[in-house]
């Protein structure tokens, strides 16, 4: 049945198969980007990211969103009028896919009129860009007396823009035209901040006014910011690059702008920015919480923006709710009567 | 599909592309079938399968009671049920068996007339299928991770193994000896990979959260170590420097054409890196849950456009797409954690081995008969529902 052992030829020829010239850019633009297209088109949405500033915008969408999202779960099926009825499949799998299917044979879907919206008017960065617009208008200034620009995480940016490669291509285009700035906010790897370089330009200014390092922050402010987009300086670049000298630094440090990451190296950071970080890392805990002390550990999400926020929340709790989905530490599951709000199992 | 054959037909289309698009169309389709089964053997969970590449017809399973069974896919019984039998087992009363639980299992890269199993009883063993009795063993200090045996090599026969130790070492099965050392990790190998497109080049991924690629003909260390930041010292705090991930280093995949490598961390994290100059590629796939103490296998799909990957997901499976990371779906079925999963190319078949001691096979679901075309007598009515009402005049 098998060959034998002593047959195995000395010196095969594996075969290589012949790899035809496979034309991947024909199939995979077409097949992905008809289906994001048409579900937006279909929603009537220009883009990911609209609304208001009275009520709570981006959740609006990510609920009509996640009522067409591929990311099934044991819940019951929503009549969609996309997907042709078939009959029930079993528990737990992705009821989405079925409409994947007529795609991949080229049925063309009709671009309506908001179809040109697929790429979003502001170009390639316009979705993250208005993604941190709109966040920076969650960000309660008042709280921190307006010293603090509005600092957006990338959990939350992640969100708005489901998809994350995306969107971090289009924060590192932004980084590189100088318009943001990532901040290492410490408590976490993965917690990085994003400030508008402006925003950021004024409340460091505003806040060192009248202090005894005011020159040498704004000599920083102007050198270093614009000429290197890191998240961290070396000791080498401040004194050799910038020409800073040793107590110079210590001024940055004592006036917030850098913070102690290692022996002769610095984060780049906020002025103030310790109590956004003790309000934000109370405030995750404590809508964590709420989810974990609800039966069955799950909510709606319209369940809970509604609740009063409990006094630790100082931030505001669509703010922690976009960074607990976005950094994955919540699971959304769409169903019939609204997004529920899930603990992962894991 | 009609305009698709049609364009084949007519030269409008490359040959190929039909296949591509049927191939996608079916691995999107992916789902638990009543029809298919795989014989259960192993009474503690299954660590590793491997089918094998000449036909794609006999899988290998490896469990963590030491125990190897093979399994005959193909259904030649022309019933529509259909349970995948064990042909063959090195079980617990055959006196080679090996005494701890098998890790990895790997069938001749050539033919099916031998395979190798590893186990963490420290030791190698390479069998003759027809007889089931080990032709060699390779011994070695510590516990074996992994082994790896290169798909397309022709001008050597090194089986790469990963143990507890530091060192990667290579078994030459022409002469039975393992003195080739590769030597640049500080911890245990988890996984260990050949390249599919270049027979010398290895992919070894430590504890130390560093994935190292290396040409075994150069005497100098690794030829690359891959970083996650790509050079840009200032994104991540100075230990982290030169690592793949922020934590043990589990699983490791080349693409099929070997031009891209999939690594999959402890730090609940999946990336690619283009495999010729060690970039990340940095595309995004989020929060890949991994807690595995030991590697995990994962598999790549085959001949499918976009290419999708099938990672074990706690007690799930999850599907992206590898290039642009979107998460397709969950496959969910299985009871336990699930460690291991295999991609049959030709009928685009997923296996998947768990701790629950259950193979599943994940078919793709057939198009359902449209209800008009079929016989009447073939549904079986419920006689509560059959109507008394005849239309014909006379009683009875």
């Amino acid at each position: 049945m098998f060959p034998a052992l002593h047959e195995v030829p000395a010196s095969t020829s594996s075969p290589r198969s012949t790899r035809l010239a496979s034309p991947r850019r024909d199939d995979t633009p077409t097949l992905w980007r008809t289906v994001t297209s048409s579900f937006r088109d279909r929603i009537g949405l220009p883009g990911p990211c609209r609304g208001s500033p009275g009520d709570v915008p981006s959740f609006t969408w990510i609920q009509t969103h996640f009522r067409h999202s591929r990311l099934g779960s044991g819940r019951a099926p929503l009549p969609s009028p996309f997907s042709p009825a078939r009959g029930l499949k079993s528990q737990g799998m992705s009821r989405k896919r079925p409409r994947l299917v007529p795609e991949t044979f080229g049925s063309r879907r009709r671009r309506g009129p908001g179809g040109a919206g697929e790429e979003p008017p502001g170009g390639e960065a316009g979705s993250v860009r208005r993604a941190l617009r709109e966040l920076g208008e969650l960000f309660p200034r008042l709280l921190f007396q307006d010293a603090l620009p509005p600092i957006a995480l990338k959990s939350q940016v992640y969100s708005l823009v489901p998809d994350r490669t995306a969107a971090d291509r289009q924060l590192r285009e932004l980084r590189e035209l100088g318009e943001v700035r990532v901040i290492q906010l410490g408590f976490d790897a993965d917690a990085q901040g994003i400030v508008f370089t402006e925003d950021f330009r004024t409340k460091a200014l505003a806040s060192c006014r009248g202090r005894p390092y005011e020159g040498t922050v704004k000599r920083f402010l102007a050198s270093v910011l614009p000429a290197c987009g890191d998240l961290s300086f070396h000791q080498d670049q401040m004194t050799q690059t910038f020409g800073f000298r040793d107590c110079e630094i210590t001024q940055l440090v004592n006036a917030g702008v850098l913070t102690v990451r290692d022996a002769g190296s610095w984060w780049l950071s906020v002025p103030g920015a310790g109590r956004f970080v003790k309000y934000f890392v109370k405030g995750r805990q404590a809508v964590l919480g709420m989810v974990r002390k609800s039966k069955y550990r799950e909510l709606l999400l319209s369940e809970l923006l509604a609740r009063r926020a409990p006094l630790s929340v100082r931030l505001g709790l669509p703010y922690h709710v976009h960074d607990l989905i976005g950094g994955q530490l919540l699971d959304i599951v769409p169903t019939t009567s609204g997004t529920l709000l899930r603990l992962p199992e894991t | 599909m009609l305009g698709f054959l049609e364009a084949r037909q007519v030269g409008l289309d490359d040959p190929g592309r039909l296949r591509r698009a049927e191939a996608t169309r079916r691995v999107l389709k992916l789902e638990l079938n009543k029809d298919r089964d795989v014989e259960r053997i192993h009474g503690s969970g299954v660590n590793t399968l491997d089918i094998e590449p000449v036909e794609g017809r006999y899988m290998l399973s490896g469990g963590s009671d030491g125990i190897i069974a093979l399994y005959d896919l193909e259904n030649f019984s022309r019933k529509v049920h259909y349970t995948c039998k064990s042909i063959c087992s090195v079980g617990r009363n055959h006196p080679d068996v090996h005494k701890y639980s098998v890790e990895t299992v790997q069938w001749y890269p050539h033919d099916t007339g031998m395979f190798t199993s590893s186990s963490f009883d420290k030791t190698l063993k390479i069998w003759d299928t027809n007889t089931l009795q080990p032709a060699d063993v390779f011994h070695f200090e510590g516990t074996v991770y992994s082994h790896h045996m290169s798909p397309v090599a022709t001008k050597h026969c090194l089986i790469a193994v990963g143990t507890k130790g530091p060192k990667v070492q290579l078994c030459d099965l022409k002469s039975g000896s393992c003195s080739h050392i590769l030597q640049g990790h500080r911890q245990e190998i988890l996984a260990v990979s050949w390249s599919p497109r270049y027979e010398y080049i290895l992919a070894t991924a430590s504890a130390d959260s560093k994935v190292k690629l290396w040409d075994i003909r150069r005497a100098s260390g690794c030829l690359i170590t891959l970083d996650q930041h790509n050079g840009e010292k200032s994104k991540a705090s100075s230990e982290a420097a030169n690592t793949a991930h922020n934590g043990r280093v589990n699983g490791l995949c080349f693409t099929r054409d070997g031009l891209h490598l999939l690594t999959i961390g402890t730090d609940d994290r999946m990336r690619l890196w283009n495999s010729s100059n060690g970039e990340n590629t940095l595309v995004n796939y989020g929060k890949v849950c991994n807690e595995s103490r030991k590697g995990l296998k994962f598999t790549i799909s085959h001949g499918c456009s976009p290419e999708f990957v099938f990672v074990p997901y706690g007690s799930a499976i999850a599907v992206y797409t590898v290039y642009s990371g979107e998460l397709i779906t969950m496959l969910r079925g299985h009871y336990n954690t699930v460690d291991c999963c295999v991609f049959q190319p030709n009928f685009q078949e997923l296996y998947s081995g768990s701790r629950d001691c259950n193979i599943l096979a994940w078919v793709p679901a057939l198009r359902e008969p449209l209800p008009d075309e079929d016989d009447e007598a073939e549904t079986q009515k419920n006689p509560a529902f059959e109507d008394a009402w005849s239309s014909s005049d006379e009683e009875g």
